[in-house]
């Protein structure tokens, strides 16, 4: 599948091909016993958790120990805190997801002014250069994921529909190229449906945002999140009121996946890889450390995701069986494919 | 946007109800603001040592910048003895600036400060063969969402500054009062008209190359060059040129069109842009892939369908030896341009960009080889030869600095800045009134758009 965005800089997308290690990579990097931090926006979500997997598992075969990973719960102040702690402990890498823009600039740029090679996860902040400030951009290709969710979310539309985007109120790299390019489809290929634009500062108030947006919007017949867990807010405060409707997001969570399974409301998933994700960034890390030139973005394609595909998906996406929830909700119908 | 008018309104009678002598004295307020400005000056002492003004004069134009909003003394500095000095600084959150590049495949946007600091971008595929009427849509559409991205005081654009993938014929100075030509089938198009009506700013607009220039001067690779040259590699080839820390723009805007030179390679005679273009990189690519030449380049021919320079270079970067030769032709065809350049303008630093250049060392390599076997000793003495790290953020980084220097100049500035806002400047407020009546709502449709 190819890449619909660029990168932060405008850079065309390079394929995870392009950071594959050969076994004499492997063996060279063995041989040097490298060191390196991982520092999380998260550890409390199954996304997080399933990067950190794929990173560690990878960085385990190569013969590297991950001497700390960080939990930044989301704050700016943590992750700059953890940063500057990592920055003694010197370890040959840090793979990193700024959880903010220029709040955390600063203090990622300073770990590679001090010779450590920085991996970066699905954000940059402004003014970080690649081959300067960090060494390569892994993330999903998150214009593709807005692209996949418009596409597979139009279906569900009546003409002349009025649709609500529920966006992330803070500059980053991912669900801002989410934002934009879902509603850069729906602007393009459905010119008759109306879009309305709010935005949550924080997951703990996306379900009021949702409302808000409701209230001066009644007329909204469908909605896009720019991810699964506000989505999940969103729609069980829509439902209390008693707001239906189609709704699209990103990622494959569990709750989603079950309601995809279920039939509705949520219709449409682009999903993200985040144990093969983890995976690129150990790879993209372990040739920077070996001294190798690393492409400056490393993009992975998102999947598209409806009812008909969710048990194989959620397989792919989550390197596990799909959850009971899911199963005994296809069954009719994957008795009916029999 | 009737937010801005009354802004400026406010702004303006802060400016009548002031009674002194500064407004018979805009030339020292001008030189103090641009002496804090640039750095060249951050205590009341250093400006009065730099621009060897006397206290009370220094002491009076503070006062009066500070009233209009454009510095601000706030902070201490470091104390060396004494009592610790009050910093001067520059508002540069005073306002901002809207950017944007326009190239043959991509469109970027950004928001700058007042000092040319990127604070967002955002980029994405584009076809400019498109009619320019939806090149316009999509540019004022993401400028709309960039600008819903900002807040407080200082949120409300100063100046929008465009990135073009032609030389723009302008001879420099203010402000654009109107479009100048910029792609054939774009004539006539109203960029620069329908984005001072719809966002009230003033409009600047250099050639991508002149940009990117500038952005590796102020941000990249380049700063604190006072000798630079630029090459951008791409279905075209240009030179941005930097002569005494300056970019060096030639009599109408056309410095540095080294694409346009005849060269020859082997049996064939063409122009540089024809021989070492992207064009020509993917044209190559796509033979060997079709000869049978390369296994790698066949596989990604089979899986995109076409090759582009792209994945020729990314072939290049596996190894892939027919890919490598046709990046090093190029890079020596370039190389021998480049080395001609560099022998007369003599460089501390060049800098390869472009998609080609940045994705792979190959094609800096045979430009290396070709510019230091072709130059005098004396001038690859102490030259680097370097990729651009910077990638498109460089056009539009570039961009806000042509803005901020045009805002800043002193024949721009001395009709402003006692009214404390760039859109207060008369002529801009003619302008203003000229393509308002009638005012239509929303931008106007391109009069000559492609269908």
């Amino acid at each position: 599948m190819s890449i619909a965005g660029l990168g932060p800089h405008g850079e065309r997308a390079s394929p995870p091909q392009r950071v594959a290690l050969s076994p004499a990579d492997i063996d060279a990097a063995r041989e040097k016993g490298f060191r390196v931090a991982i520092v999380m926006h998260t550890l409390e979500s199954d996304f997080a958790r399933q990067q950190l997997q794929g990173l560690a598992g990878t960085m385990g075969d190569c013969g590297t120990a991950v001497i700390e990973v960080v939990d930044c719960g989301f704050s700016p102040e943590a992750q700059i805190a953890g940063l500057d702690r990592l920055l003694h402990e010197a370890p040959d890498a840090v793979i990193s997801l700024p959880v903010a823009n220029a709040a955390v600039a600063a203090a990622h740029a300073q770990l590679s002014a001090a010779g450590i090679s920085l991996v970066l996860l699905d954000n940059v902040p402004t003014g970080l250069l690649p081959g300067k400030d960090y060494v390569a951009l892994v993330s999903a290709d998150n214009s593709g994921l807005g692209r996949i969710a418009a596409e597979l979310l139009a279906p569900h539309l009546p003409n002349g529909a009025e649709i609500g985007i529920l966006g992330y109120d803070a500059d980053f790299f991912a669900t801002n190229e989410r934002e934009l390019a879902f509603s850069r489809w729906m602007r393009r290929e459905r010119p008759d449906i109306t879009l309305r634009t709010s935005r949550f500062g924080s997951i703990r108030v996306a379900g009021e945002t949702a409302l808000s947006l409701w209230t001066a919007q009644p007329a909204l017949s469908g909605i896009f999140v720019v991810w699964d867990t506000p989505a999940r807010e969103a729609l069980s405060a829509l439902a209390r009121q008693g707001w239906t409707g189609p709704v699209a997001t990103i990622d494959l969570g569990r709750d989603v996946a079950a309601s995809l399974a279920r039939g509705g409301p949520v219709v449409a998933v682009a999903a993200q890889q985040p144990h093969y994700q983890g995976v690129i960034a150990a790879q993209t890390a372990i040739l920077a450390m070996l001294g190798q030139l690393t492409p400056d973005w490393v993009a992975l394609p998102g999947i598209p995701v409806t009812r008909a595909n969710v048990a194989e998906s959620f397989q792919t996406v989550w390197r596990r069986p799909a959850p009971p929830e899911v199963l005994t909700a296809l069954l009719p119908s994957r008795r009916e494919k029999k | 946007m009737q937010a801005l008018d009354r802004e400026d309104e406010g702004t303006r009678s802060r400016g009548r109800g002031r009674p002194r002598g500064s407004e018979t004295a805009s030339g020292s307020v001008i030189e103090i603001l641009n002496l804090v400005r640039t750095g060249q000056a951050t205590t009341r002492q250093e400006i009065e040592r730099v621009g060897e003004f006397g206290r009370a004069i220094v002491a009076d134009r503070l006062a009066l910048l500070t009233e209009l909003g454009l510095v601000d003394e706030s902070e201490l500095g470091a104390a060396t003895g004494g009592r610790a000095p009050r910093l001067v600084r520059f508002a540069a959150d005073r306002g901002r600036v809207l950017v944007a590049t326009l190239d043959q495949a991509a469109l970027g946007v950004g928001i700058a400060d007042l000092s040319g600091r990127l604070l967002m971008e955002h980029h994405e595929p584009a076809d400019l063969t498109e009619p320019a009427t939806t090149i316009l849509d999509r540019v004022t559409s993401l400028f709309d969402w960039i600008l819903s991205r900002q807040s407080g005081p200082g949120a409300a654009p100063w100046a929008i500054s465009l990135s073009v993938p032609a030389p723009v014929a302008e001879a420099g100075g203010t402000f654009l009062t109107e479009t100048p030509p910029i792609l054939p089938g774009w004539e006539g198009a109203p960029f620069v008209e329908a984005l001072v009506r719809r966002y009230g700013t003033p409009v600047w607009m250099r050639s991508s190359v002149e940009t990117m220039t500038m952005g590796e001067l102020h941000g990249g690779a380049g700063m604190g060059c006072t000798a630079m040259l630029f090459v951008k590699v791409g279905k075209r080839i240009g030179a941005g040129l930097v002569c005494d820390g300056r970019l060096w723009r030639g009599a109408l805007g056309a410095a540095g069109l080294i694409g346009q030179l005849t060269i020859q390679a082997g049996e064939r005679t063409g122009t540089l842009d024809a021989l070492a273009g992207s064009e020509m990189i993917a044209r190559e690519g796509q033979a060997a892939a079709e000869e049978g030449r390369s296994t790698l380049l066949a596989d990604l021919h089979r899986r995109h369908g076409a090759l582009g320079a792209a994945e020729v270079s990314q072939a290049a970067q596996m190894g892939d030896r027919v890919a490598m030769e046709i990046l090093s032709q190029s890079g020596r065809l370039i190389g021998h341009v480049v080395a001609t350049l560099a022998n007369a303008l003599n460089p501390e630093i060049i800098v390869l960009s472009g998609s080609v250049a940045q994705s792979n060392d190959i094609l800096l390599a045979a430009v290396r080889e070709a510019v230091y076997g072709a130059s005098h000793p004396l001038v690859t003495r102490d030259l680097r030869i370097v990729r651009s790290q910077m990638s498109s953020s460089a056009g539009l980084l570039g961009a806000a600095m042509v803005a901020v220097e045009g805002l800043f100049a002193p024949p721009m500035l001395k009709d402003w800045i006692l009214q404390g806002r760039p859109m207060a400047h008369p002529s801009f407020t003619a302008l203003r009134e000229r393509f308002e009546e009638p005012a239509p709502a929303q931008p106007a449709a391109p009069r000559n758009a492609r269908a």
